[in-house]
């Protein structure tokens, strides 16, 4: 482990976005990094189990079901996922 | 609900259709398909559908996008699109007036899901890094009754929702679901019918199956679903009677050799039930099922001397929506001949799994 | 369809489950509050965090299968066949009396025989898409779970149908079998459910974050989700003047049942539609909500479920609510088989007078509050019984049965 988390390169930035303006059937400037997926796209518990899923297998890596309470917009995604490509 | 207004409809009838079919979307493709004779199963592009068949019958260019839209479409499969779709279809006929009584307007769709989706969602479990790294968003689809409820969360239909499956049966049993339902005062007006896809895994499955001795029929696909409701229901709603149903029966045969004979028997008690005699069969549409269980089929029906509308040969075996194409033609048939209305008019299945059933409707 | 409506009652019941198979093994695993999880073996389980279910390692299908082929039937078609002719038996009929009345059958599921479908896709994956057993490929349709039983009991004048209306499937086909030998289509009903354990649906269930690491506490505070389980449950139905022309012994009368849709999601149950569905169920059976003893809940021990559902209950019946107990705690949630498995218990229940309990209890959760009967069954007086079923898709069905006493 280490404290310092390496932040995501703008590629796999890039990728999140699309896997989650996929999921959420959203247009890629309907999404900013705060925007909240529950309360602002409509997104319910299935959809975010799919973004969980989906970025498993995009990046390999393996992410908690208890991950999904930091999950709730790009931000909290890009630091599951920048802590979890670290392990 | 319909149970606490009153007394159980006495006469159930059929006050709209839809079909998806290989001659397209939609009625008049399918009554104009069927009256023109013209077959509708044409050859497989093999890079597309790694099948061990030739042809089948697909619905021309069928898109689940294009016909849904994108909005909740993204892992929606094809049966799902398919019923989905013909659902619509049904309800854009008479969509203000059912929607008001959502939670009386039910659905009973005749399905075996897809294997497509069941099989191909194991295949990621099996082919991935993790065994559990599978799209979720999928996983409903490998749930049977997922073309039913989808049908339902798409066009608000709250009333009973039931999937039923038995062969080439599938669709008389999914109208003698409704029919019970109906009576026993479960809803007011429920769209009954079956669909069917067409997928690889599919076709890799039916071309091993028992066809009777005979080699494998092209398959096809589509869904024929059917409003149906007390006829009381239907006028005072300002829809029209097409057809009274007249009842249905069935029977179990153990050996091939036996399917005709059990057949004979549901035509039988069908035609004593509404005190109609053999000669009152205007028109049936068979379900010709290849190899023996065809022989025995044409043998129960060698008694009867009304018209036989092909169907199975013009679209494919439908599988589970085989009997559903032959109700619609029925009722393309009637639309389009005067002469049918106040007669009678029959349509049988007879399943590989050994189920007989005949329907017997009066069309208006 | 002319004339009275018929009473219906339950006469003989066949199950195969994890904790029991045959209705005095079941009906002891009920009151002994015994549990069926274990490791599974059904599959390879490499990979998995955990991976235990409910599954049946007892089973011998030619104990039971003699009118045909075992190998012509999937592990749910097997199910269902051995548990129809345990029905049949402990009905106190023989086959030909079966034979000789017009009758229906209908099996409901969830998988039917997606165990079959993973073997031929892992046959697939590892020979090419060519490879195939035909034998195997020829069972897997859905129809085969009734068909099957037809077949073997050698049945002609029936009405067959399977209903695969995912997890409330059971009671699906419990309720059609009633409405058929009520409005006097048939005289005998052998009606329930089947499923098998299958790779394909515990990873489904698994990735959605439903399966429980060790086992299933419904209404627990530390509930985390689901076992699943295996099994069939067939009731065998008859019309009450049947059932007493024979002198036959009656564990329940069928009272009614009630369906509903939520419409709105694939995956998460509805409150109001659960709701409006007990509703239902009550009004078909002709009972207040005051007159339930008590409820068989769908169930299942994951967040949503239990909470949605007992609000649900609680819309019903308001502040006072029934004794809610469910099954899955003991032989995980069986898919297709839960709800007619749990009719089967209920109509013991009827019978001998107990409530099952709720096993693997600790602390219930005050979002769930219910006397879930937690691990040890109670004797109970009990006369009308209320069984949910809840499936995917929004299906709901509600069962009621009562007890049928002969100085009613």
């Amino acid at each position: 482990m280490t404290t310092q988390i390496p932040a995501l390169d703008d590629a796999a930035r890039t990728q999140i976005k699309d896997i989650v303006c996929d999921i959420l059937e959203l247009e890629l400037d309907e999404v900013s990094d705060t925007s909240l997926f529950k309360e602002e796209h409509d997104a319910d518990s299935l959809r975010t189990i799919e973004i969980l899923a989906s970025l498993e297998r995009t990046f390999g890596i393996t992410l908690k079901q208890s991950e999904l309470s930091r999950m709730v917009n790009l931000a909290g995604v890009h630091a599951v996922v920048a802590e979890a490509k670290a392990q | 609900m319909a149970a606490e207004t009153g007394a159980p409809p006495a006469e159930l009838v059929i006050s709209g259709w839809a079909v998806s079919s290989p001659y397209g979307l939609g009625r008049t493709a399918f009554a104009g398909g069927l009256a023109s004779g013209r077959r509708a199963i044409a050859p497989l592009d093999g890079a597309d559908w790694p099948v061990p068949y030739e042809e089948a019958g697909l619905i021309p260019g069928f898109d689940i996008k294009a016909v849904l839209g994108r909005k909740g479409t993204r892992s929606m499969d094809r049966v799902t699109g398919i019923a989905a779709a013909t659902v619509g279809m049904l309800l854009e006929q008479y969509g203000a007036g059912l929607a008001a009584d959502a939670e009386s307007t039910g659905l009973v769709l005749g399905t075996s899901g897809s294997v497509q989706s069941i099989m191909d969602f194991t295949r990621d479990a099996l082919t991935g890094d993790k065994p559990y790294l599978v799209d979720p968003a999928r996983f409903p689809n490998t749930v049977m009754n997922c073309p039913t409820g989808q049908s339902a969360i798409r066009h608000t239909l709250k009333g009973p929702n039931v999937t039923v499956s038995g062969g080439a049966a599938t669709a008389l049993l999914s109208l003698q679901y409704a029919s019970r339902l109906l009576r026993g005062g479960h809803g007011r007006a429920l769209l009954a019918g079956a669909a069917e896809e067409f997928s690889v895994q599919r076709a890799r499955l039916e071309r091993v199956a028992d066809h009777g001795g005979a080699a494998p029929q092209p398959l096809g696909e589509g869904a024929a679903l059917f409003l149906l409701e007390g006829a009381t229901d239907a006028r005072e709603s300002g829809r029209p009677v097409l057809a009274t149903v007249l009842g249905s029966r069935f029977r179990a045969f153990q050996d091939t050799a036996r399917a005709g004979t059990a057949l004979e028997a549901c035509v039988a008690d069908v035609l004593a039930a509404a005190g109609a005699a053999p000669d009152d069969v205007e028109l049936i549409a068979p379900g010709t099922p290849p190899g023996l269980l065809g022989k025995q089929e044409e043998s129960a029906l060698d008694g009867l001397t009304g018209n036989r509308l092909p169907v199975r040969s013009l679209v494919g075996d439908a599988g589970a929506a085989s009997a559903a194409f032959q109700l619609a033609a029925v009722l393309a048939e009637a639309e389009a001949d005067p002469r049918l209305v106040d007669r009678l008019t029959l349509v049988t299945a007879v399943d590989r799994d050994g189920t007989a059933g005949a329907l017997l409707l009066r069309p208006a | 369809m002319t004339g009275a409506r018929h009473r219906v009652v339950v006469t003989g019941l066949g199950v195969v489950t994890s904790i029991g198979t045959g209705v005095d093994a079941f009906a002891a695993g009920l009151r002994a509050g015994r549990s069926g999880a274990k490791p599974i073996t059904a599959f390879d389980t490499t990979g998995f965090a955990y991976s235990n279910a409910c599954e049946i390692t007892d089973f011998d299908p030619e104990a039971w299968i003699t009118g045909q082929s075992p190998d012509d039937l999937g592990r749910a078609a097997q199910f269902a066949v051995a548990a129809s002719r345990m029905a049949v038996a402990d009905a106190g009929l023989t086959e030909e009396q079966v034979r000789a009345v017009r009758s229906l059958v209908s099996v409901g599921t969830t998988d039917g025989e997606s165990r079959d479908l993973d073997h031929l896709t892992g046959l697939q994956v590892s020979g090419g898409d060519d490879v195939l057993d035909a034998v195997v490929a020829r069972r897997v349709w859905p129809g085969r779970l009734s068909a099957g039983i037809v077949r073997e009991l050698a049945l002609e004048d029936v009405e067959t149908v399977t209903v695969p209306t995912a997890c409330a499937a059971g009671n699906y086909a419990v309720g059609y079998g009633y409405d058929a030998i009520s409005s006097g289509d048939v005289e005998m009903a052998l009606c329930g459910g089947a499923d098998a354990l299958c790779r394909k649906t515990f990873t489904g269930f698994y990735r959605l974050g439903t399966i429980a690491p060790d086992v299933c506490r419904p209404f627990d505070a530390d509930r985390q989700g689901i076992l699943t389980g295996e099994g069939a449950g067939i009731l065998l139905m008859e019309s009450l003047e049947s059932a007493l022309a024979r002198g036959a012994r009656i564990y329940a009368e069928v009272l009614g049942y009630g369906l509903s849709c939520d419409a709105s999601h694939p995956v998460a149950p509805d409150r109001d539609s659960i709701a409006r569905c007990i509703t239902a169920a009550h009004r078909n059976a002709g009972i207040e909500a005051a007159d339930v003893d008590f409820i068989s809940a769908h169930g299942t021990g994951t967040r949503a479920n239990d909470v949605t559902e007992v609000g649900a209950i609680r819309q019903v019946f308001g502040e006072e609510l029934p004794r809610t107990v469910s099954i899955k705690s003991m032989i995980g949630h069986t898919m297709g088989a839960a709800s007619a498995l749990a009719s089967a218990a209920c109509a013991l229940a009827l019978r001998d007078g107990f409530i099952p309990p709720t096993v693997n209890h600790r602390t219930t959760d005050p979002e769930c509050a219910v006397d879930c009967v937690p691990n040890e069954a109670v004797e109970a007086e009990l006369k009308v019984v209320q069984n949910n079923g809840l499936a995917f898709g929004g299906n709901n069905a509600v069962l009621v049965l009562g007890r049928w006493d002969t100085a009613a």
